[in-house]
């Protein structure tokens, strides 16, 4: 008796189970395990393959233009990352305490860039850095300034693309912080007030210790997203200038385009693919999650 | 229900995954097959054109066997986008083609330049790659190399080859094969300046500068409050092929010697040409950011730029775009170092079509390719029309009919591009495109303040190390 459900249960759990497994070994594990042998091929879609070992990999590796890539991405997302979990931070305590009509239109329209492409978003901020006729130059014209290369600035390139993915990423994540904020029991604030904590000590000590798993995430999708970020330098700026945009994954769609065989490409998406593992798990040692103790 | 919305989440957390290997992931099956040349330096340019084994066509008769039993074959052909006139010449005459006759069907993509790449690449993996698609010429040698397209000689007559001019035969062969059939020709620089804000700023409408001096000075007199001296190229993609003709003016070659063996940056030549770039973007006459891309005439047309260096595509821009500013506007040569005007100011660019290296029916993708380009002079030269007469024909009888055609022979610019500054351009280099950038990033980096001589060294460094890396040295298929 007891056999026969075991067996009904199992066929039940593996039906269940099976479009998951068809679709990550058609969609994930073929395409990984088939690009992993890719790459140490000389692919081309014309001629023979050859087997090149790990060519691809000691040509990305020792590619200048990869590490700064790698480099430039992390400084990416270390601009773009605290900026939006800040400013997301502060809003969500913002529309907490304001009354549910309200935060309803606000949280509507602080949506509203989440579902703007990127590339809408890019063309966007290129009309806003335009050299003679952008806004933001013509706010520097307010205060008798002379126009600013916003993009074309080895210095100010990078930072004037942060800003569109800051605006582009901040609904989400105001909105899951504010998820966040409505699971903390108000009973504790309550308890804080009768011992008359303020509210930085209430931030500090109940608020920012009872969202960890929230920022956890939030840090870790942030950092893997924003490193992976692409389509906004190469429509702003095509990594210029002086590659200073270049992300990894620039870096990686430059070179499927331009180049004839197609295992460099592969090896450095392999490389980025470790590189991104690799700090998701820092961040995660850092943060060492923990689950929440809650009443 | 629960089952379904964990599937939709799944499939929606493998996206990312999926997009970025899914191109790379399906085109596995296309590479076995036959035993290919080698990839290493120094393949035969012949071995390209079997390479594909069974999938390539034995250029005869027998590919279209479909074509003989009353239905048509139906061929895939990819065109670049360009001007809006040249979309509407590729509609109109393929439509003619496919009226013409009932054996052959065309279906014509105009791809846009930003999508191209990728798309074709996709579409290779997937061996789906049309039949015929535009090369630029400088990808012609390298794509017969490795077997991207095929020879003509046995698909299309050979006369229609004696029909063109000596050196554009060059721009196709690979040794005594055809890869391409040439569609235009455009010199990559030319100088367009404004009559009107010459006289304005004292200067002579009639005599526009000649020497790169010249240039600075009157870029200096002609800048003013919402309007910029001079505009060129000024970032790396940009400046990679649009300082081809001034390196040529500058130093009498390129970056890299002519086996691919080593660079060639360091001479007095190449640290003028810097200087130049340096000064023309640190004095203030350009923008400090670029308007619009190198080939886009619009800001000048629109007033905000004085002078401009620009393909001469772009005369055909301004007479399409902005007829009021077209009489204000003077064209002369690209200004040389030394002011000598026989010396070298542009590159020859330009485009053809080509048969893909795996396509079943490229005895009808030639005929296609014939139709459009080599037979009939009347319907290239509707497309130069189009074009304003801003282009130039690889094609004696086309030049012919250009003679005899109204406007073309009145044209004064045409005359002029064609009298000063064609005779004396250089084609395009084929050497791989990081070549081009290396130089070029040394160029943006001396604009951006870099020392010319650092930049330079720089430059030579990055040349060097690609050649070794990619072991370039000898394989320049044109000295094979």
């Amino acid at each position: 008796m007891f056999k026969k459900n075991f067996r009904q249960d199992n066929a039940t759990a593996y039906t269940m189970l099976l479009p998951i497994l068809v679709l990550l070994t058609v969609f994930v594990v073929i395409p990984f395990v088939y690009a992993i042998r890719v790459s140490f091929y000389n692919w081309s879609f014309y001629q023979d393959s050859t087997f090149v070992g790990f060519r691809n990999f000691y040509l990305v590796l020792t590619d200048r233009l990869f590490g700064k890539s790698v480099w430039i991405g992390i400084k990416f997302a270390l601009m773009v990352v605290p900026t939006t979990l800040i400013l997301a931070f502060l809003f969500a305590n913002v529309v907490k305490n304001i009354s549910p009509k309200l935060s309803g239109f606000v949280k509507t329209s602080i949506y509203i860039p989440t579902i703007i492409s990127g590339i809408v978003a890019s063309v966007i901020f290129v009309f806003i850095y335009d050299y003679t006729g952008g806004l933001a130059n013509y706010v520097l014209g307010l205060f008798g300034q002379e126009p600013k290369a916003w993009l074309a600035e080895v210095g100010s390139a990078l930072p004037s693309i942060a800003a569109p993915a800051v605006w582009l990423g901040f609904g989400l994540t105001a909105l899951i912080m504010l998820a966040g904020l409505h699971d903390i029991p108000e009973s504790y604030y309550e308890a804080a007030d009768l011992e008359g904590a303020g509210a930085f000590q209430k931030m500090w000590y109940i608020t920012i210790p009872l969202m960890r798993n929230v920022i956890l995430y939030l840090l870790v999708t942030g950092f893997t997203a924003q490193i992976s970020q692409y389509e906004l330098s190469l429509v702003m700026t095509n990594g210029g200038p002086l590659n200073e945009t270049t992300t990894p994954n620039l870096y990686i769609f430059l070179h499927f385009r331009n180049d004839v065989m197609v295992g460099n490409s592969i090896a450095a998406s392999l490389l980025l693919f470790v590189v991104l593992g690799g700090i998701s798990a820092i961040i995660f040692r850092v943060l060492n999650s923990e689950k929440a103790v809650d009443g | 229900m629960q089952a379904k919305s964990r599937k939709s989440l799944t499939a929606l957390a493998a996206a990312p995954i999926i997009l970025s290997l899914a191109l790379t992931g399906c085109g596995g099956s296309n590479n076995g097959g036959n035993a290919g040349s080698s990839q290493s330096a120094g393949s035969s340019p012949s071995a390209s054109a079997s390479p594909s084994g069974s999938a390539s066509a034995s250029a005869g008769a027998s590919a279209s066997p479909s074509a003989a039993s009353g239905a048509p074959v139906t061929i895939d052909v990819w065109a670049n986008k360009f001007e809006d006139t040249t979309t509407t010449w590729f509609k109109k005459w393929t439509d003619e083609f496919n009226k013409s006759q009932s054996n052959i069907k065309v279906n014509l993509t105009i791809v846009p330049g930003d999508a191209w790449d990728q798309k074709m690449k996709a579409a290779q993996a997937a061996g789906k790659a049309p039949d015929v698609w535009t090369v630029s010429y400088n990808q012609v040698a390298n794509d017969a190399k490795l077997g991207q397209i095929q020879a003509l000689n046995d698909l299309m007559d050979p006369s229609v080859f004696d029909d063109l001019y000596p050196n554009m035969k060059d721009f196709v062969a690979v040794g005594d094969k055809f890869y391409a059939y040439p569609w235009l020709v455009e010199p990559s620089t030319v100088l367009y300046y404004r009559k009107d804000l010459f006289k304005a700023a004292g200067l002579d409408p009639e005599k526009p500068p000649t020497t790169w001096d010249e240039l600075l000075a009157d870029g200096k007199a002609l800048t003013k409050k919402g309007v910029f001296g001079f505009s060129t190229a000024q970032v790396a993609g940009d400046l990679g092929w649009s300082s081809w003709g001034l390196q040529y003016n500058a130093a009498g070659h390129l970056p890299i010697t002519d086996d691919w063996s080593k660079a060639d940056v360091q001479n007095d030549g190449y640290k003028k040409l810097l200087t130049f770039y340096q000064q023309a973007y640190q004095s203030g006459i350009m923008p400090k950011q670029q308007l619009s891309g190198y080939t886009d005439a619009a800001p000048f047309g629109q007033g905000k730029i004085a002078m401009e260096a620009n393909g001469s595509w772009a005369i055909g821009q301004l007479r399409n775009s902005f007829k009021d500013m077209v009489n204000n506007v003077g064209v002369a040569p690209m200004p040389t170092i030394d002011g000598n005007p026989n010396n070298t100011t542009a590159t020859l660019g330009g485009w053809a079509l080509a048969v893909d290296g795996k396509s079943e029916h490229a005895k009808e993708a030639a005929a296609y390719i014939s139709y459009m380009l080599a037979d009939d002079p009347n319907v290239v030269l509707d497309y130069f029309r189009g074009a304003q007469f801003s282009k130039f024909t690889p094609r004696k009888s086309v030049d012919q009919a250009m003679q005899s055609d109204p406007v073309a022979s009145k044209d004064e610019v045409r005359a002029m591009i064609a009298e000063k500054i064609v005779p004396y351009s250089k084609p395009e280099p084929i050497y791989p495109w990081d070549i081009s950038m290396a130089f070029s990033t040394a160029i943006e980096s001396a604009m951006k303040g870099t020392d010319v001589d650092k930049a330079l060294s720089k430059a030579e460094k990055d040349i060097n190390d690609y050649i070794a890396k990619n072991k370039l040295a000898g394989t320049n298929p044109k000295m094979q």
